[in-house]
């Protein structure tokens, strides 16, 4: 995986509109593997077609979008949406972009929408997807 | 394994899957997402937050409704599939999940059909662990492959 550094920055100095340094990786077979082993998937439409189950890729550009990103113990990981545009091949090189693209904070409730899309080496775009998180907010206040 | 062009219609169920969780999967998960956080991975951690012990990530119980889509859809859901997931309560090692899902609507656009499916995610005491709406696109002359 090629590894592009960024300052990790906390929540409190998101805003939405914010741009995440977009981050570079790739998936080989090797790294395929250990995937589907994780997840215990044992469909063989991956191998057979040399294609890279998309859920991978999703898992990969948000642990790169966490490296930049700090949000206080005890989030927590409430909603995702994904959408596969298109099949993704093993050795592809992808490029995620994620952004902030709502954050609301209404009385005890605060909560983070962070968008994500992918391309590959083509600028294909290959997924697209938002995760939400709900934050403690004794935690948020305590940083204050 | 996955549907024919006849079985997609509203109320058709999909092939249901059963994965057990183990802290060994989380663990692989941990190593191939990056994703370490404490909560995933370190007992003695995990006993002392709300959580009373580790959980599974929810990226990897996502992969198994991916899992279940494929096995009905195929690669028309890995290139066209989309879905809206909520975590409702945390999978834990030692858990049985169950997904099951049907169709719930069948909408033809010119030479495709988009399937809508309610995909249900369940730990063995019937607590809902992810509710999911799936949609996938597939060609309205084929079967699914």
């Amino acid at each position: 995986m090629v590894k592009t550094t960024q300052q990790k920055i906390v929540y409190e100095q998101m805003s939405v509109g914010y741009e995440f340094v977009p981050s570079n990786f790739r998936l080989d077979a090797e790294k395929m593997k250990a995937f589907l082993n994780a997840v215990d998937d044992n469909n063989r439409i991956y191998e057979d077609n040399k294609i890279v189950p998309p859920m991978a890729i999703a898992a990969l550009a948000m642990a790169e979008m966490a490296l930049s990103l700090s949000l206080p113990l005890g989030a927590i990981h409430v909603t995702q949406n994904l959408e596969f545009l298109q099949v993704a091949r093993i050795g592809d090189q992808f490029t995620s972009h994620a952004s902030v693209s709502r954050k609301l904070e209404r009385d005890k409730f605060h909560m983070l929408t962070i968008s994500i899309n992918v391309q590959n080496q083509h600028h294909v775009n290959i997924l697209s997807g938002e995760t939400s998180f709900i934050l403690p907010l004794a935690a948020t206040e305590e940083k204050q | 394994m996955t549907l024919k062009l006849e079985e997609l219609t509203v109320d058709t169920k999909l092939q249901e899957l059963k994965r057990q969780v183990t802290q060994e999967h989380i663990n692989l998960y941990a190593t191939v997402s990056g994703d370490f956080n404490p909560i995933h991975i370190d007992q003695e951690f995990a006993r002392k937050t709300p959580l009373r012990g580790t959980v599974a990530h929810g990226m990897l119980v996502l992969g198994y409704i991916s899992e279940f889509m494929t096995n009905s859809f195929g690669q028309n859901w890995l290139r066209g599939g989309s879905l809206n997931a909520r975590f409702k309560v945390p999978a834990r090692p030692g858990d049985l999940i169950t997904i099951s899902g049907k169709i719930n609507a069948v909408q033809k656009e010119n030479e495709f059909i988009s399937i809508l499916c309610d995909v249900f995610c369940q730990n063995q005491q019937n607590e809902s662990v992810i509710i999911c709406e799936t949609k996938v696109k597939v060609n309205a002359d084929e079967d699914c492959r």
